[in-house]
């Protein structure tokens, strides 16, 4: 067996570099605007160029808000043994927030304003074998 | 503008109702309606309705068209919009503007659903792709809608101290209210220890502050001056009206996105928050004139963050003025008289209208059991997906 086949959940959301995962946005060459995904046009209203191109966005940001999930989300949603997790929403700078599941860190541990270092973690495997990834947010300095 | 008039209003209770069809909830509050505005359909001149995905509207969300064909084919125009959980307020607005504008006397404004059991599914005919944020929630992450109201709400709690109990203390005012309206669908008291001990859906909050789905349809009747005359009613005005999508740099989570630009000064909630603004410039009142407020509580956080985002407090004032119990049936400022959403559960498209048909008949003096005393002034807010917001001013 070679190794172990990867994707992601979707395709287009994170860029696997050499420094580790980077997820993929716009930024509006007119405006300067960062979004997350990938925007076909540029909804600034002040914006004349609507011109947005893709854009690797920061590796860390700070925790703005989270909750703990303790509902199994409907079937669209998959993950190999399943228990509750902390989904937060990340200040990635320059104004864009960014929602994700949390890990490496436990509820009592979460503080708002924390400092978060973006990672990619397999939810579940496909039928094939494939390891599906998503990305989440881990506390800077533990991440491997 | 000419003055435009509420006539009457009807709804059909609200909850699960496995054996009438959607089509039968909607002729019911019709029914009520015409009946609570003293005319018949013959006097209807058009009728607007809230276009459902779930069901009805022949699968192209013509609800008005089916109502017309199953009770009175008279030619008259039938116009169906959308707005999700705002349809029932763009509806309104629609009809409001048919009659302001002149064309027509008596216009009916119609939303009726049925809702599937559970987690609202996602819509058919949607790319599996990046570009559909209602996909990425789920497959990227699983945010479920009271993840959304939780993330609020946390972020309430660092910035203002909301405790659990004062959020619990919301859920428990809204059944309060609810206890005397007979068309809503949960109403027997809980107290704030009945909340917390309901299980916990998405920390801070608790299965008891989260409106569930339910079925249920009203429909309000609009008029000119002559028209209320005739009809011997108390006049009630619709004052302001007023529909608004989202600003570039909203700072609220919104659902189903995962991510939000935020920019410096701009109001969160702001589809609802601009057409609030609207409707009391068009009314020419503010906050401080409003005796009652029915607004969408999809959540416990939403009764405390809402009259604050609309200027009727200070951030962070709900919580002191929800304490004193200045937000109940007498106090300062009733919120949700009806019950609100808590009480009655979700029927979307539905939801708006049910909140101007309480209206109407709080500043009647006909909200029986659950009244608000001498009430001249109320106001409606609703938001739906897409960020369409809408808002309602009555006056007697």
């Amino acid at each position: 067996m070679g190794e172990a086949a990867e994707r992601f959940v979707v395709e287009g959301l994170v860029e696997q570099t050499s420094a580790g995962p980077r997820l993929i946005g716009s930024r509006c060459r007119g405006c300067g605007t960062f979004y997350f995904p990938q925007k076909a046009s540029c909804p600034n209203p002040a914006c004349t160029d609507k011109a947005p191109v893709a854009a690797l966005l920061p590796d860390q940001g700070t925790l703005y808000s989270y909750t703990l999930q303790r509902y199994q989300p409907p079937p669209l949603f998959r993950m190999d043994g399943w228990e509750p997790y902390l989904l937060g929403l990340v200040d990635m700078g320059e104004g864009l927030q960014v929602m994700g599941m949390l890990t490496g860190v436990k509820e009592q541990e979460v503080r708002i304003g924390m400092t978060l270092q973006l990672v990619t973690e397999p939810l579940y495997c496909d039928d094939d074998g494939t390891a599906v990834l998503t990305y989440k947010f881990t506390p800077a300095g533990t991440a491997l | 503008m000419r003055p435009v008039y509420a006539l009457g209003a009807g709804a059909h209770p609200w909850g699960k109702w496995p054996e009438k069809p959607q089509l039968q909830l909607a002729l019911e509050a019709m029914s009520a309606a015409l009946a609570d505005a003293g005319i018949v359909w013959a006097e209807v001149q058009g009728l607007v309705a809230a276009s459902s995905r779930f069901e009805g509207g022949m699968g192209w969300g013509l609800h008005a068209n089916e109502v017309v064909q199953a009770v009175a084919e008279q030619g008259i125009p039938c116009i169906n919009v959308g707005g999700a959980c705002a349809a029932g307020a763009i509806a309104l607005q629609t009809a409001h503007a048919l009659v302001a504008s002149g064309q027509y006397d008596v216009v009916a404004a119609l939303g009726a659903e049925r809702m599937p059991k559970g987690f609202i599914p996602r819509p058919p005919g949607s790319a599996d792709d990046r570009s559909d944020n209602d996909f990425l929630r789920w497959v990227a992450m699983g945010a479920t809608n009271p993840a959304y109201w939780a993330i609020e709400a946390r972020r309430r709690q660092h910035e203002h101290g909301t405790s659990e109990r004062t959020l619990a203390q919301a859920s428990a005012l809204m059944r309060r209210n609810a206890g005397g309206n007979r068309l809503a669908r949960y109403r027997d008291p809980i107290n704030e220890d009945d909340v917390l001990a309901s299980p916990m859906v998405a920390d801070p909050l608790h299965l008891l502050q989260i409106c569930p789905v339910s079925d249920g349809a009203a429909a309000v009747i609009l008029g000119s001056e002559d028209y209320v005359r005739r009809s011997g009613k108390a006049a009630v005005r619709v004052a302001g009206c007023a529909v608004g999508s989202g600003q570039f740099g909203d700072p609220a989570r919104r659902i189903p996105t995962i991510s939000s630009t935020v920019r410096e000064g701009v109001a969160h909630t702001s589809e609802v928050t601009g057409a609030v603004r609207a409707a009391f410039e068009l009314a020419g009142i503010g906050p401080e004139d409003v005796d009652l407020l029915e607004m969408a509580d999809n959540s416990a956080w939403h009764i405390l963050a809402w009259p604050e985002l609309f200027g009727f407090y200070e951030p962070g004032q709900g919580d002191w003025m929800l304490e004193q119990g200045k937000l109940a049936i007498g106090g300062e400022l009733a919120i949700n008289p009806s019950g609100g959403f808590l009480s009655f559960g979700e029927a979307t498209t539905a939801q708006a209208l049910l909140q101007v048909s309480e209206v109407l008949w709080q500043l009647r003096g006909e909200a029986h059991g659950h009244q608000v005393p001498d009430a001249k002034v109320g106001m409606t807010a609703v938001l739906g997906l897409g960020a369409n917001g809408g808002s309602v001013i009555l006056t007697r």
